[in-house]
């Protein structure tokens, strides 16, 4: 351990009490990874892990860990997918996990505000109890924590209807480098007081400050929900229904796409039978007043498949029914992952009306590499995950990955898209992001990291 | 000697773990110890930084993977089924190889459950306690008193661990010979129920007992596999003019249906070991099969437990459910197939931690009125009676076959 670290060690013990600071290998290592494909070993191993409960805590450890000079990774639940929360450069990893607390939920207002280690599914349930609704639904909102939400600006299947985290957030308490605390935003609607700065730190990836509380806006609770399985011959097929619902004014809640490799991979972990000749499947879901809302609306959505050439159409007629169907999507990413030794699961987001171009340039890419690139993503507003499968023990493959990791990348721009939807950009996406921000772009993040934090220590080697 | 294909066994069954973080919420370790290491993720993480050379096989992380329920709740919720469970089983396979054996007390836990003159005298002293009067003080004194005799039959109540999977329902046809076998648990600490479940399994069809020997679990969950597969061979040579044998502890039902998989790549043994899983079924199991009613609807209100290695490890929850809900009125707890901390000699390794565990479960059990707490397995039994006196009289806690 530096010798800066040592030197406050003790004042940290003090500041959020000596069990909630872990200096065990063990310990470190367990803080060292997240949910990217970074490798495991060698590990990024923080010093320390330091897990306060209150802001004031947080406050007392940034003062600590600036007046020292010393890097600090902040961290929820460790299940971002671009090495967010990974202490590139050591130091100390701020564990935000005991700060769980659901403060208030006002419902005259529609507002609730938390702690960051509140995971995003018991947010949701404390809201869906009083008739509230958080619609934001990253796939791991499970068990992800609403902080990592934030700082990653999360997406998730509803955004096609309901926007993506960013949408909801009202206000923000963050702990500065320097261990300032700050208030951003409010409950007022309407607020021009100033630079956005609640926009600024959320998706600031913990590299601006360290979000202690978060005031969320919430709508009342769609009454009715309904599920439906389209399967079709093709992409293609798949990606025209959706953008047809769309024109047609059908607003799903939901609209996911799974290409073939995708779709096998989950039907064999889940033991499903599915018609032969299926090589894509669209996932819908309806949200409105009643059972006849819903009806009628799937009928719409029926007629429409079945002009683009649907296969099958499936509505759920029961919660296990939809359960069923919607586990086919939440377990859709851990089994591609497990298809091969290694996968580099990539976020590019694209104007939606470019989405069956860019999946077809992704199979040119694939095609060329001789690589398997299963793709899905929420065809709904046009992010996609394409997911590189391959051996990176194989030093002739990962040559290959990496230029196919490239043109994908080049694909995604050159239809007017982007590198990342709602992952971040984090580690794994850093040696792209001059290529689609510009120079002028990046120096101006530069610019406003160098504001607040000039020593650079919050989060380093991250987003470029 | 060192086998470093344990290591990398394990490595190659984490595998699969993307990190994702979904077992975060369901493992029972983790919701009363919430340290990465703790959980199924830092656990398949440890298994591979060994084998990939970034953690250093030290006491520190044999203590990490020890400190698991082995309960397998990660794995069932895991989106590509990861097995945590046994990858910790071979990682401490390999710590105890390393070790040249295991640590004291599970050598001497699997010295007596090896002998069956241990066993029965295990049963003896305990009936003798239970004449006294003394069996309330039981559970409270499982965990201490490593200097009186009787702590190392108690120890026994290990009941063990390592589910291996779901183990397919028995499909051999009814009407045969029916042997029971007596798991240690259920003969050293529950010899009523025991008495029990040999007069339902004799109100059906003539069954005997037999001599049989511990079923292993806890030997191949401490690293000692050797003494498993002995074990296992004088148990399946005992049981071969049987045609179905019925167990009352989920934990051996669950160990005796996965024999057949530890013999795969044994010519001498490989069809014995095959034709005995087959022909094991639990208790609740058989019983449904045959067509069991209760003499009568009592007016008493039950909750069932699942133990791990019968919901999990043999996938058997509707029928002890059937058998309540005949015999009284059946209400579901929460988080009903939570591990209940027994898990073997976890329950007196971390007598903290497993307190813990059995805190939320005693509530969840509180909170649906039942009088009766009912299981399937004597290692449950023993922690939920200790919440059943933790509760102040609130409940009961018995066997099934206690209350059918």
């Amino acid at each position: 351990m530096e010798a800066a670290l040592t030197s406050i060690l003790d004042d940290l013990r003090r500041a959020v009490g000596a069990g909630h600071v872990l200096d065990s290998g063990l310990d470190r290592f367990g803080y060292s990874y997240d949910s990217s494909f970074l490798p495991l070993v060698p590990a990024r191993l923080p010093d320390l892990v330091v897990r306060p409960r209150t802001a004031g805590e947080v406050s007392a450890v940034m003062a600590l860990a600036h007046a020292h000079g010393i890097p600090v990774t902040p961290r929820g639940a460790a299940s971002g997918r671009t090495g967010g929360s990974v202490p590139q450069a050591g130091g100390i990893v701020l564990a935000l996990d005991r700060m769980t607390s659901i403060l208030e939920i006002d419902e005259s207002n529609m507002m609730v505000t938390v702690e960051p280690g509140v995971r995003t599914m018991d947010l949701y349930e404390a809201c869906a109890a009083r008739g509230l609704f958080y619609p934001p639904d990253p796939a791991s909102w499970k068990f992800c924590t609403i902080g990592g939400n934030i700082a990653e600006n999360a997406g998730g299947m509803r955004a096609v209807k309901y926007g993506v985290t960013h949408d909801y957030v009202m206000g923000l308490q963050v702990v500065l480098a320097d261990g300032t605390l700050l208030e951003t935003g409010g409950k007022a609607i309407k607020n021009v007081t100033g630079y956005d700065l609640t926009s600024l730190f959320t998706g600031s990836e913990g590299t601006l400050g360290v979000i202690t509380r978060i005031l969320l806006r919430l709508i009342p609770m769609p009454k009715a929900r309904g599920v439906i399985r389209i399967l079709f011959r093709s992409m293609d097929d798949g990606c025209a229904t959706v953008q047809r619902m769309l024109q047609e004014d059908i607003v799903p809640s939901v609209a996911e796409i799974m290409d073939e490799i995708s779709l096998k991979a989950v039907a064999t972990r889940r033991s499903m039978d599915l018609p032969a000749g299926s090589a894509c499947c669209v996932l819908i879901e309806v949200d409105g007043e009643d059972a006849a809302s819903l009806e009628s609306q799937s009928r719409r959505i029926e007629a429409v498949a079945a002009a683009c050439g649907s296969l099958d159409f499936r509505v759920a007629q029961s919660q296990a029914e939809a359960d069923e169907l919607w586990a086919v999507r939440r377990g859709l990413s851990s089994a591609v992952a497990a298809l091969a030794p290694n996968r580099l699961g990539e976020d590019i987001s694209v104007p939606r009306g470019a989405f069956p171009e860019v999946v077809r340039r992704i199979r040119a890419i694939a095609e060329k590499y001789a690589l398997a690139i299963p793709v899905f993503g929420h065809a709904g507003d046009g992010n996609l995950h394409p997911s590189v499968l391959c051996d990176l023990g194989d030093p002739e493959q990962a040559g290959r990955v990496h230029q196919a990791v490239d043109e994908i990348f080049l694909a995604a721009l050159a239809v007017g898209g982007t590198l990342s939807g709602e992952h971040g950009i984090g580690l794994t996406k850093r040696p792209y992001l001059e290529q689609a921000l510009g120079a002028a772009g990046v120096r101006a993040l530069r610019a406003v990291k160098s504001g607040l934090d000039p020593k650079g220590i919050l989060n380093p080697g991250k987003i470029w | 000697m060192v086998n470093r294909n344990l290591l990398k066994e394990a490595k190659d069954l984490a595998a699969g773990c993307d990190r994702c973080g979904t077992c975060l919420t369901v493992c029972p370790l983790f919701k009363v110890q919430d340290l990465e290491r703790v959980s199924a993720r830092g656990k398949n993480a440890i298994a591979r930084g060994l084998a990939e050379g970034g953690l250093e096989p030290g006491p520190e992380a044999r203590a990490a993977v020890e400190f698991c329920l082995l309960c397998r709740a990660c794995a069932d919720n895991c989106p590509n089924k990861v097995p945590t469970d046994e990858a910790m089983i071979r990682v401490r396979q390999h710590f105890t190889d390393a070790a040249g054996g295991p640590t004291a007390k599970y050598v001497l836990l699997g010295g007596v459950l090896r002998s069956r003159r241990m066993v029965r005298l295990g049963s003896l002293s305990l009936g003798l306690m239970r004449r006294l009067g003394l069996l309330r003080f039981l559970p409270a004194a499982l965990g201490v008193a490593r200097e009186f005799p009787r702590s190392a039959f108690l120890e026994a109540f290990a009941g063990p661990a390592a589910l291996g999977g779901q183990a397919p329902a028995s499909a051999a046809p009814l009407g045969g010979r029916v042997a029971y076998f007596q798991g240690c648990g259920m003969r050293m600490m529950f010899p009523d129920a025991a008495r029990s479940t040999l007069a339902l399994l004799s109100g059906i069809a003539p069954a005997t007992a037999r001599d049989n020997v511990c079923c292993g679990l806890p030997h191949l969950a401490h690293g000692m596999g050797g003494t498993f597969l002995q074990l296992a061979r004088e148990n399946i040579a005992l049981y071969e003019d049987a045609d179905i044998v019925v167990t009352d502890c989920a934990s051996c039902g669950g160990a005796l249906k996965h024999l057949a998989g530890h013999f795969e790549a044994d010519p001498v043994w490989k069809d014995r070991a095959a034709a005995f899983s087959a022909k094991v079924m639990d208790l609740t199991e058989y019983l449904v099969r045959a067509g069991y009613r209760s003499a009568g609807k009592r007016d008493l209100t039950f909750t069932f437990h699942d133990p791990c290695h019968l919901a999990r490890g043999q996938g058997i929850r509707a029928q002890p459910r059937q058998l309540l809900a005949d015999a009284g009125t059946l209400v579901e707890m929460a988080e009903s197939d939570s591990c209940c901390g027994g898990a073997g000699t976890f329950h007196m390794d971390h007598p903290e931690t497993a307190g813990l565990i059995l805190d939320r479960k005693r509530r969840n059990i509180e909170q649906t009125g039942a009088q009766v707490v009912v299981t399937a397995c004597p290692g449950c039994l023993i922690q939920l009676t200790r919440a059943a006196e933790a509760s102040g009289g609130k409940f009961k806690a018995m066997h099934i076959s206690q209350v059918i």
